[in-house]
């Protein structure tokens, strides 16, 4: 179990490392994460990790840049925690 | 109306064997054929041509294209003059350019959508075949859908500035393609601007749907089951499956199917359907659902439009 800290939004909880950030999330009713598709498809949980390690499945182009991944940003619903993450919201640029 | 049905969708995903388990052994389809490129086709077992699902591998989802299949080869010449003639470019492909299918027309709807309309697909039957066949096959996967039934898709949508593609894919759908609007959602000050509609080709209540957002995209694809209790079993074995649910069993006002919206693992939006809700047909008035009801036209139990709804597509 890995503690996750999103820091805009002033929360945190508990995930495992075979669970996705989201589906933790959801499990324990919080929302401090946009939650949508769990597929790494639909951008809505576009998030920047500012500290922990993580491992990330592969995530659709159309959302996250090569660039960006690089920077740390990912969708949550493809970040798989091996220690204490902190992590942003980011700006989506989703269909919002 | 020669436009028959929905032939097929060619959905893109990030991950080809992880797709391929979640339409086999929760959608409970069947593959047929995988092409050189890696793209998989699949059919459901009371469909009887080739495929209506063309997995393709890529690094996004949403749609490549979508497919429909008119009655007869003469159809497509009359409808090849008929989109040029709406101002619509379009390319008369091969046969065999679409694995297993005759020549086929590919243009671009005005939502931005690719659409192929073809004659002519392989036949390999249904798997009960035409003779004395029981009602149901053995060893049914997953939720063993009969048939893709619909699509849903995101078209642009922006009234502050004039931009109503949902208004121009409808009319190009009705004028051209011969299909005709069942139910629509108005909305805007005036109640005078098409938000949403649901178009049929046949005597269902939807072939296709066409919902405004921000751009262009695919919003689900759907499968036909035959009731309420197969629509329950379904979310059962959804969530033995993990598979991410979006929508639980409901109802929707629209259309009157019952439903679940749930995504497949690169995060497309599939529903399972079930109902016939009405007999559509040509002349039966059009249902028009108002701005102020537009949750319960959507889901009918909770009355309430939730956000995911209209944000999240690929
Ligand atoms: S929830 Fe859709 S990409 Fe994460
Ligand atoms: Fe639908």
């Amino acid at each position: 179990m890995h503690t996750i800290f999103v820091k805009s939004e002033e929360e945190e909880y508990q995930c495992r490392e075979d669970q996705h950030l989201l589906v933790a999330m959801k499990a324990v009713g919080k929302s401090c994460i946009p939650s949508g598709c769990h597929g790494g498809g639909c951008g809505v949980c576009k998030v920047r990790i500012l500290a922990g390690d993580v491992e990330r499945k592969v995530m659709s182009r159309k959302h996250v840049s090569e660039e960006e991944q690089q920077q740390g940003i990912s969708l949550a619903c493809r970040v798989f925690p091996r220690s204490t993450v902190t992590l942003e919201i980011y700006e989506s640029t989703t269909h919002q | 109306m020669s436009v028959m049905r929905l032939g097929h969708i060619n959905v893109r995903v990030l991950d080809i064997e992880e797709a391929v388990d979640h339409y086999v052994n929760v959608n409970g389809m069947i593959q047929t054929h995988v092409d050189p490129l890696g793209n998989v086709y699949l059919k459901c077992w009371d469909e009887w041509d080739k495929y209506s699902v063309v997995l393709s591998p890529s690094d996004q989802a949403g749609m490549n294209h979508i497919a429909y299949k008119v009655k007869s080869d003469a159809d497509l010449d009359m409808y090849k003059t008929r989109i040029t003639e709406a101002g619509i470019d379009v390319e008369e492909v091969p046969a065999g350019t679409l694995e297993f299918v005759g020549r086929a027309l590919k243009f671009k709807v005005p939502s931005e959508h690719e659409m192929y309309l073809y004659a002519e697909k392989e036949y390999v039957g249904t798997s009960v075949g035409t003779t004395n066949p029981d009602p149901w096959p053995d060893d049914l996967k997953g939720v063993g859908a009969h048939w893709v039934d619909h699509a849903l898709l995101m078209c642009p949508f922006d009234p502050e500035t004039g931009v109503n593609t949902v208004a121009e894919v409808t009319s190009f759908m009705v004028d051209v393609l011969d299909f005709y609007l069942v139910e629509q959602v108005m909305v805007g000050p005036d109640g005078d601007i098409q938000l949403a509609t649901w178009l049929s080709c046949s005597n269902t209540p939807h072939d296709i749907a066409f919902v405004g957002g921000p751009v262009s995209g695919l919003h689900h694809l759907a499968y036909f089951l035959d009731s309420w209790n197969d629509v329950l079993k379904a979310a059962d074995i959804m969530s033995k499956k993990r598979v991410k649910i979006d929508v639980t069993p409901q109802r929707h006002g629209i259309t009157r199917g019952y439903t679940i919206y749930y995504f497949d693992p690169s995060g497309n939006r599939n529903e399972t359907f079930a109902g016939l809700g009405y007999l559509a047909q040509p002349d039966r008035p059009v249902t028009t659902w108002t701005e102020d009801q537009l949750g319960a036209g959507i889901f009918y139990h909770t009355r309430e439009l939730v956000e995911s709804f209209t944000t999240v597509y690929t």
